[in-house]
């Protein structure tokens, strides 16, 4: 289940209203995130939520659903 | 009795040098998808495939064997290279896997990257370097006598989306060496792509691998299709036209010039996409899906977008496993690192292409589009809003015709056999343009001039109409199919005037 607050950071990033986010989104479906703004959307999330990720973390997340693990594994180290 | 008298005098009408010689690696004589020893190659290859369709196993070694033939017809012992280069990375990728300590993880990566990498820049590059260490210190090494392995950009970067998938765990690497031997050997996109993921060609093999109506009727439209862009179009306007301008553009007026680069732009677009619909096709015909590589490239409205319908399997592949590394490690300079990243990204593309200055300026070029287009986005967005024209058609007209022109720009550098030639073809066009020069071209050059419209028409017909067509060949009995694929190969061979040429992308 993507959290309400990841899906706020993201729709605010991209300057979108809506958009219905489920597990098995993937970037390229979400109108604006390319490969330029993917960067900003990362950032917005770390900065967010205060945390920080590593590069090979990030290459491997494929869908939203494992975005949102990959926040809820950084919540806990924390 | 008769039998044996008539066989006895067939067969002292056959050559057997000659025969022999098919089956030999000569460099004058290779075995192209478009040459009549591939159609004979290919039709042995499927009555194989046929006859062991009970056994997965048999069919796949039936692949390999022919694989490995094609190969070695196109690159002769370099064939040793290719099983070197297959048996590192297959066990480099399952001691990535196993390995627990990380750092032992991360040295076996780099170790197979430097491999990988080492043996491209080996191949391609090392006389490169030394013309330019001798021409910083005026000194005089010599050359070295390497030769070129068709095909060592795309297996290499074949090889590596497998190791560098296994690295960031994003698949797990095969158990069966047959498979990845297979994966590697793949005949249909050996030699100039497309540049197929593992994580997406693996588990085909764990399919049945025997080809649907769908797939047949898929296969014969691409060829046909493949077939008419490369040995018709390309060909035909590449050889009669594009390569006498620019083998002396000043020998031609700037409107001969201009008009050479748009048949060029046209003529690598029919002659890469066409090669990659044969591919695409063959392999279709094994019950195969490769990666497509093309999607309408001159309708792109930036350079960012035509990146995303031009040769996508290496811009995808560069984008995954080259610039979002890269834009991550950057991500504290903000737009200035996505900036950065695109410049590496694209000096690497043009590099990728070959050791010649002006496919490093031919990256220059696009990597200097894409740092300036990202950085003035939100500056042009502005400006299109004040001038109400976001979202018009206008402006979308606009934006494609000066995203084509930018590419034109391109195109000719690539074409050009060094930077002098490129900036004598500019020379013609902005000095010496003569115009009315055109009509008289037109008389002159009437069939190459249809040919180049033929190829501009072909490209935009959108995705919905291909499909079309697709599915009427699909619905159609089998041997309309063949009928249709005949007939094509007839026009092929009426119109190929000449010698055939190879893909263009073969070279890279």
């Amino acid at each position: 289940m993507v959290s309400d607050r990841l899906k706020k950071i993201i729709l605010d990033e991209l300057k979108l209203d809506s958009f219905e986010f489920h597990d098995e989104t993937t970037a390229n479906q979400v109108p604006g995130w390319d490969s330029f703004n993917h960067i900003n959307v990362i950032m917005a999330v770390e900065k967010n939520y205060n945390i920080r990720f590593k590069g090979i973390e990030v290459l491997k997340v494929k869908n939203m659903g494992e975005l949102q693990k990959l926040v809820d594994s950084k919540l806990q180290q924390n | 009795m008769f039998n044996s008298i008539a066989l006895s005098r067939f067969l002292q009408y056959i050559d057997f040098s000659k025969v022999q010689q098919l089956f030999i690696y000569d460099p004058s004589d290779q075995l192209y998808f478009s040459t009549s020893f591939f159609l004979f190659f290919f039709l042995a290859l499927l009555f194989f495939y046929r006859m062991f369709s009970k056994s997965k196993n048999l069919k796949i070694y039936t692949i390999i064997f022919f694989s490995l033939f094609f190969y070695y017809k196109n690159s002769g012992y370099f064939f040793l290279l290719l099983f070197v280069s297959t048996f590192i990375n297959f066990y480099f990728g399952s001691w990535i896997h196993k390995s627990k300590s990380s750092g032992i993880k991360k040295l076996l990566f780099v170790s197979v990257l430097v491999i990988d990498l080492g043996s491209l820049i080996y191949f391609k590059y090392t006389n490169f370097f030394i013309q330019i260490i001798n021409g910083f210190t005026s000194g005089n090494i010599q050359l070295l006598n390497i030769l070129l392995p068709v095909g060592i950009s795309f297996y290499t970067f074949k090889a590596m989306s497998y190791v560098i998938e296994i690295f960031i765990e994003t698949m797990e690497p095969t158990n069966s060496l047959r498979d990845f031997v297979l994966y590697m050997f793949f005949f249909p996109n050996i030699l100039a792509g497309p540049i197929d993921r593992a994580v997406a060609f693996l588990p085909q093999i764990e399919g049945d691998m025997t080809p649907t109506k769908e797939d047949i009727g898929r296969a014969v439209f691409l060829i046909m299709s493949g077939l008419f862009k490369k040995a018709v179009i390309a060909d035909y306007i590449g050889l009669n036209f594009v390569d006498r301008v620019f083998q002396v553009p000043l020998r031609f007026t700037g409107v001969e010039n201009l008009l050479a680069s748009y048949a060029y732009t046209i003529q690598i677009y029919c002659d890469f996409s066409g090669y990659t619909d044969m591919a695409l096709g063959i392999a279709s015909l094994l019950g195969f899906k490769l990666m497509d590589n093309f999607n309408i490239p001159f309708i792109a409205t930036s350079i960012a977008d035509y990146w995303r319908r031009w040769h996508i399997s290496l811009s995808t592949w560069l984008l995954d496993y080259l610039f979002k590394p890269l834009q991550m490690s950057f991500r504290r300079m903000r737009i200035y690192g996505s900036a950065l990243a695109i410049f590496i990204t694209f000096l690497l593309v043009g590099f990728w292409h070959g050791a010649n200055w002006t496919f490093v300026v031919f990256g220059l070029f696009h990597s200097t589009y894409l740092a300036v287009s990202l950085l003035t986005q939100k500056f042009r967005k502005a400006f299109w809003d004040k001038l109400h024209l976001s979202g018009t058609k206008f402006l979308k007209v606009f934006q494609i015709l000066i995203t084509f022109h930018l590419v034109l720009i391109t195109a000719i550098i690539f074409r050009s056999d060094s930077l002098t030639t490129a900036r004598n073809v500019f020379h013609q066009i902005f000095r010496y343009f003569h115009g009315a020069v055109f009509f008289q071209w037109i008389t002159g050059y009437t069939q190459v001039f249809v040919f180049i419209l033929i190829g501009y028409v072909l490209h935009f017909i959108p995705k919905s109409v291909d499909n079309k067509i697709k599915n009427m060949i699909t619905a159609s009995p089998i041997y309309v199919q063949a009928l249709l694929l005949a007939l094509m190969i007839i026009v092929v061979v009426q119109v190929e005037s000449a010698q055939l040429q190879p893909v263009i992308y073969f070279n890279f």
